[in-house]
């Protein structure tokens, strides 16, 4: 009990269920159960994003083109899928996640085995595949008259009256949740995350931890820009500008220490949760809708700066119990 | 097959041009604790990471029962059964204490899942007979140092090991906590187990050793038994030549006293400190690594404030808030670790000179550089500094120039207190030797130091005074340097619970 | 100090060096300036001679400017500010609507400029007081600072800006000199005497390296990166006049998205690490003509504005990739690649080739003076053997490594 209440998720879920309540006195008529539906359909592209840069960030790295290449990889198969109308939708979900995974391999490379700086390695690579984005797009829009039912697919069918993108996104979040918890790789993410000497020390190779940390974001970052493309049935280069952003400040609300090793699965997904609640219930108060960003930025601030508050009294009473033993 | 379980023949190592092994030889018998001495930076940490696989040699051979091995990395090293306790513990702080032990070598599942239950539970049962008071589902950053030195024993336990490596596991332990540990030792020894135990307490040599190995500056001195050593002849061995000639003769007159702490506490830390230094002193605080030595130097510099007490410069009482207001009090501060807390590496020796003095040298909103450079001559000339220029980075020097070119940074201002916190920690011999003598001369010059050191020897031959803690108490001061013996300073630093002086 | 047989001369003996001169990070610069030109004198030498042609490139590179000179502060720091596209939108808006008040124009140009300098400072504050990490600050407070514009401004441009903005995005002196590029070499300059002459640039460089021992040493961390993120804020307010000039006189809140970027992308170009503490004023100023000239050499070869980011990308990660290159890694590839990484034969390979070069040397000192066959034919053969010698150890080592390797795997393999 003393634990519950003590941990930081508890904290999140109150903040949430506060959101949920003011939404529901300050907009009576729209909070339904299809409007919720709707608002979690619409933000399972930031839950996969955010848990692909949390992998990343718990290796003490970050990737800033994952907007990026949820763009490129987006605009490649909705422009293939509109050429080849004959090709089944499924070739398209598994290509948009090779093709997530071999970008993510480009950056884990350059940062894993040519020890890149995360930030400037990603900002490079973040041009490159914005850049491609519009070479393979030749600046065009693509809508959803030219699409395939079987592209659209994955993102809109309702299964249990709730719509496939959002079950993807779930069961992401599980498969995601079970491999960083339960599994030696997942759990090396966390070691070289933790301490790079102890990891040496231990036998993990950080190299290739880093590598693999790299792909499976790009892989959801990719199949992100699949679904992204499927959901709106449209896309074009510029897309999804900006939605790294969103997605390392959902980690860092959620609990993912910027600094690595430390953040679970179960504190994004409320992260993901409260981001969304404030950026849809806001913009449906009238004449709220312009406050989302500046609401945004002003509680990722308020959450670090708790943060530091809760993390110096938890060392003050550690040094507390120190004392008593001298 | 051979005798030994484990010999090493002719290892080298070398990092980036520096040899930290030259040629050494060691040879480990079966169901033996078998002692590694040697000073700071003679080695040994480098010959165990070596032997476990963390690094590999340049060249020499490795028999494991009279076989050659090559370890690539660590977990080979364990399949053979060999682990190893370091001694800067090398644990996830983030991570539980079930994980530190099963890292590497974790329990699965039948669908290659971690089996986190299992682990708990094998986790318990390896903890329980060191300490009943480890919960094994905390993070490992929450522990004592003591604690987790126990699991990390526990961890080399959990792998079976038929060799078992103990970098100064004493070092930060209670006498208490030592005697159990030396309990444990005995019994994984009866089992079979051969350890290798790295120590720099003639104590535990003793306690539990029959054979020693020395290593000095990177070599193999000797080995001999422990029963056939007399204590004058190892450490002749350990340090090169005899003790009296280390220290340079103290020539300073002393005066009146000029720093006061005055029962100062810090919450965690220390308590109740108190102590007195006088001009043209100095005065040694000693006591083991983690009694809050390093800690009382910090509240008195500013970079902590103590909780309650007094610290009074020359009879008025003053209010240090950072380093800035200690530097202009006249209290300077030579750091314990002068890779990350002495030296910008990357800056010319220069720059870091008058890095904390750099006013003096600016005229009109403008550094002056040729003033500082000549300035920085000037100090390092003074303290023969052994450097191809002044414009060189302090990363292309040795330890001890290293520690020179912190030394200068102090000296360029004019101070009255000079905190010197393990001023000769990792440098060779002759290095130390002119540290001394910087010290005497600065005492000649009227300056109060407090040195901070764990090394007896140095404590007997330099100081003027010695005060010793444990576990953030003052448990004795002695300044009756004549009678004063190793085993007097010892038994003070080991007291249980300190009590009151 | 009893003086044993120290004789050192510590002072400076190295002057200036031409050969290390030309090889200087900003040099290389300085090489792509020059050839990105020849480029355009190439392809299209008619444009290049054209009366106007250069002041473009310059002028229409120059609107993000003044960030590139704050963003090295920043990155010396060993922190990243991603706000500074939002402080421009901000202090731009404060700028716009004070005009739009009637309020004479300088005063609203300092409060603009203010009202950066306030959101460098809670930049500043954040990260360090609260010891936040800088990539998160700046991060949430460039959606505070744009969402702020957007709540006052909602969909609506502010067009109501002093004359002279626009001069600085389109003028030239005298119709030959830019009046961006001298503003910005004036600032330059101004910076480069703070950062590399000045109390305040060492200090920036000691916290860059290594805050610690700046505490150590007296020095209050917190100050100087209160400062050099109030710096930073300076001059996006100062660049807030260099966009909304070249923009022709408008701002609306979703302009100068990703400034930021190109700011760091340049800065980085230019010789600064994003680790902290490395690197200097000139490299990031020769960058930014770099970075104007490219986009536009890119433009003229036809390739199209968003085709470029390519470029970009890859020419800041190549120049990164290049700058880590030095001996160490020279010596540890060739150790990884051609000596199967063992030192050992490292080792024997040093030791022969330093003997085949000496042995060479004096052969050719010998031929010179036309000297006796007999003590050349002697070194010539000394040198076989050295390689013979050479090529057998290194064939022995490299046997024994691959035997204990096989070995090693045969046990490990479980």
């Amino acid at each position: 009990m003393k634990k519950l209440l003590h941990s930081r998720n508890t904290g999140l879920i109150v903040v949430l269920i506060l959101l949920l309540v003011m939404a529901r006195i300050l907009t009576p008529n729209m909070f339904s159960v299809q409007a919720i539906i709707n608002m979690l359909q619409n933000n399972s592209v930031y839950a996969l994003l955010a848990v692909g840069e949390m992998v990343v960030i718990l290796t003490s790295g970050i990737d800033i083109s994952i907007a990026s290449l949820l763009a490129f990889v987006g605009i490649v198969t909705t422009s293939l899928s509109c050429a080849n109308p004959g090709i089944p939708g499924v070739t398209w979900f598994i290509l948009a996640i090779v093709l997530g995974a071999l970008c993510g391999a480009l950056n884990g490379a350059l940062v894993g085995y040519l020890h890149m700086v995360p930030m400037i390695c990603t900002l490079g690579t973040m041009y490159i595949f914005r850049g491609l984005a519009f070479a393979v797009s030749g600046g065009q829009w693509w809508f959803a008259a030219s699409y395939l039912d079987s592209y659209r697919v994955f993102a809109i069918a309702k299964i249990l009256g709730i719509p496939a993108i959002v079950w993807i996104a779930v069961i992401v979040m599980v498969l995601v949740g079970l491999f960083l918890g339960y599994t030696a790789p997942g759990r090396r993410i966390y070691a070289i995350g933790t301490s790079r000497e102890s990891s040496a020390v231990a036998g993990i190779k950080e190299p290739t931890v880093t590598f693999y940390a790299y792909i499976i974001c790009g892989a959801l970052a990719g199949l992100a820009g699949m679904l992204y493309t499927a959901n709106y049935a449209g896309g074009y280069y510029g897309m999804a500008e900006g939605f790294e952003m969103t997605a390392i400040a959902i980690c860092v609300l959620g609990g993912v220490s910027i600094n690595g090793g430390k953040g679970r699965i179960d504190g994004v997904a409320i992260g993901v949760l409260i981001m969304c609640v404030i950026t849809n219930f806001i913009s449906m108060i009238p004449g709220m809708s312009v406050w989302q960003k500046a609401l945004q930025g002003a509680i990722i601030i308020v959450a670090v700066i708790i943060n530091y508050f809760t993390e110096r009294t938890a060392e003050k009473r550690a040094l507390k119990e120190r004392g008593a033993l001298i | 097959m051979s005798d030994y379980i484990l010999e090493l023949k002719d290892v080298v190592k070398t990092f980036g041009g520096v040899r930290a092994l030259n040629g050494v030889k060691f040879q480990l018998k079966k169901g033996e604790i078998h002692a590694l001495m040697g000073e700071n930076g003679a080695g040994k940490s480098t010959f165990i990471k070596v032997i476990t696989g963390v690094h590999q040699p340049d060249s020499g051979t490795m028999l494991l029962e009279g076989e050659r091995m090559t370890f690539r990395n660590t977990s080979d090293s364990a399949k053979m059964g060999i682990a190893a306790i370091y001694q800067h513990v090398t644990s996830f702080p983030d991570l539980t204490v079930t994980e530190n032990i099963f890292m590497g070598q974790e329990i699965k599942n039948k669908f290659g899942f971690y089996d986190w239950k299992a682990m708990r539970a094998r986790a318990k049962e390896l903890i329980e007979p060191l300490s009943k008071e480890i919960d094994v589902t905390k993070p490992m950053g929450t522990l004592s140092v003591a604690a987790q030195q126990l699991v990390e024993i526990a961890k080399a336990l959990s792998r079976d090991a038929r060799i078992l490596i103990m970098d100064e596991p004493t070092a930060s332990l209670t006498r208490n906590e030592c005697l159990q540990l030396y309990r444990i030792a005995k019994e994984l020894r009866d089992k079979g187990v051969s350890i290798i135990f790295i120590t720099h307490r003639f104590e535990d040599m003793y306690e539990l050793c029959s054979r020693v190995t020395v290593f000095r500056d990177s070599t193999y001195v000797g080995c001999w038994d422990v029963d056939k050593i007399t204590n004058q002849d190892l450490v002749k061995a350990m340090v090169g030549r005899e003790l009296t000639a280390m220290y340079p003769e103290k020539t300073a007159k002393i005066g009146d006293v000029v720093l006061e702490v005055d029962n100062i506490s810090k919450e965690g830390y220390f308590k109740n400190v108190s102590f007195n230094v006088r001009r043209g002193e100095i005065l040694a605080l000693t006591g083991l690594v983690g009694a809050g030595r390093t800690e009382v130097c910090q509240n008195i510099y500013g970079i902590m404030q103590p909780d309650s007490g007094e610290i009074r410069l020359e009879g008025k009482k003053v209010n240090i808030k950072s380093p800035i207001d200690a530097l202009k009090l006249g209290i300077g501060l030579l750091p314990e670790n002068r890779q990350t807390q002495g030296l910008v590496n990357e800056l010319p020796i220069y720059q870091n000179v008058s890095s904390a003095t750099m006013k003096q040298f600016t005229k009109g909103g403008q550094l002056d550089v040729n003033a500082e450079m000549e300035n920085a001559i000037k100090l390092c000339k003074k303290i023969q500094l052994k450097a191809n220029d002044i414009t060189a980075p302090p990363s292309s020097l040795s330890g001890g120039n290293q520690q020179k070119v912190v030394v200068a940074k102090m000296l360029s201002a004019e101070q009255k207190v000079l905190i010197m916190d393990e001023p000769t920690k990792g440098i060779d011999v002759g290095a130390k030797y002119s540290i001394y003598e910087i010290m005497n001369e600065l005492a000649c010059n009227g300056y109060a130091i407090i040195m901070v050191s764990s090394e007896m020897p140095e404590v007997l031959g330099v100081a003027d005074r010695v005060v010793v803690m444990k576990s953030g108490r003052v448990t004795a001061e002695f300044s009756d340097m004549s009678s004063l013996t190793q085993e007097m300073i010892l038994e003070a630093s080991l007291k249980e619970k300190g009590g009151d002086k | 100090m009893p003086g044993s047989n120290y004789d050192r001369d510590l002072s400076v003996k190295e002057g200036f060096v031409l050969s290390k001169f030309l090889v200087k990070w900003e040099m290389i610069l300085v090489y792509i300036l020059i050839l990105l030109n020849l480029v355009l004198l190439i392809f299209k030498p008619e444009l290049f001679f054209q009366a106007g042609t250069i002041q473009t490139i310059i002028n229409s590179g120059f609107d993000s400017s003044p960030l590139v000179l704050g963003m090295v502060f920043i990155l010396l720091l060993g922190d990243i500010d991603v706000s500074v596209a939002a402080q421009i939108v901000l202090g731009g808006m404060v700028t716009g609507l004070m005009m739009n008040a009637g309020i004479p124009s300088i005063i609203c140009v300092l409060a603009g400029i203010l009202t950066c300098v306030l959101c460098g400072a809670f930049n500043g504050f954040c990260v360090a007081y609260f010891k936040m990490p800088a990539v998160i600050t700046t991060i949430s407070t460039s959606m505070l600072f744009r969402g702020i514009a957007e709540i006052v401004l909602g969909e609506n441009s502010l067009k109501n800006f002093p004359a002279w903005y626009n001069k600085i995005g389109w003028y030239n002196i005298g119709g030959i000199i830019p009046l961006s590029m001298v503003l910005f070499l004036i600032m330059g300059a101004i910076l480069i005497f703070v950062l590399h002459k000045s109390p305040f640039g060492r200090k920036v460089y000691i916290v860059g390296n290594n805050p610690t021992c700046a505490t150590y040493s007296g020095i209050s961390v917190f100050r100087v990166k209160m400062g050099c993120f109030m710096l930073m804020g300076f001059m996006a307010g100062i660049g807030s006049i260099f966009f909304i000039g070249r923009m022709g006189g408008g701002i609306s809140s979703s302009m100068a998205t990703g400034y930021e970027m190109t700011a760091i992308a340049t800065a980085v170009l230019g010789g600064v690490s994003t680790s902290g503490g490395k690197g200097k004023m000139f490299g990031p100023m020769i960058a930014t003509f770099i970075m104007s000239f490219l986009i536009f050499v890119l433009g003229l070869l036809g390739v199209d504005p968003n085709t470029k980011k390519i470029f970009i990308g890859i020419i800041l990660i190549l120049t990164i990739l290049v700058s880590t290159v030095n001996k160490q890694m020279i010596k540890d590839i060739k150790l990884r690649l051609l000596y199967h990484n063992n030192k050992n034969i490292e080792a024997v390979n040093d030791r022969t080739a330093e003997l085949v070069k000496k042995n060479k040397n004096e052969i050719k000192k010998l031929q010179k003076a036309g000297g006796k066959d007999a003590e050349i034919k002697k070194l010539q053969a000394e040198i076989e053997a050295a390689q013979k010698e050479c090529k057998e150890k290194s064939a022995q080592f490299w046997a024994d490594q691959q035997a204990d390797e096989k070995k090693a795997k045969e046990r490990f393999a479980k």
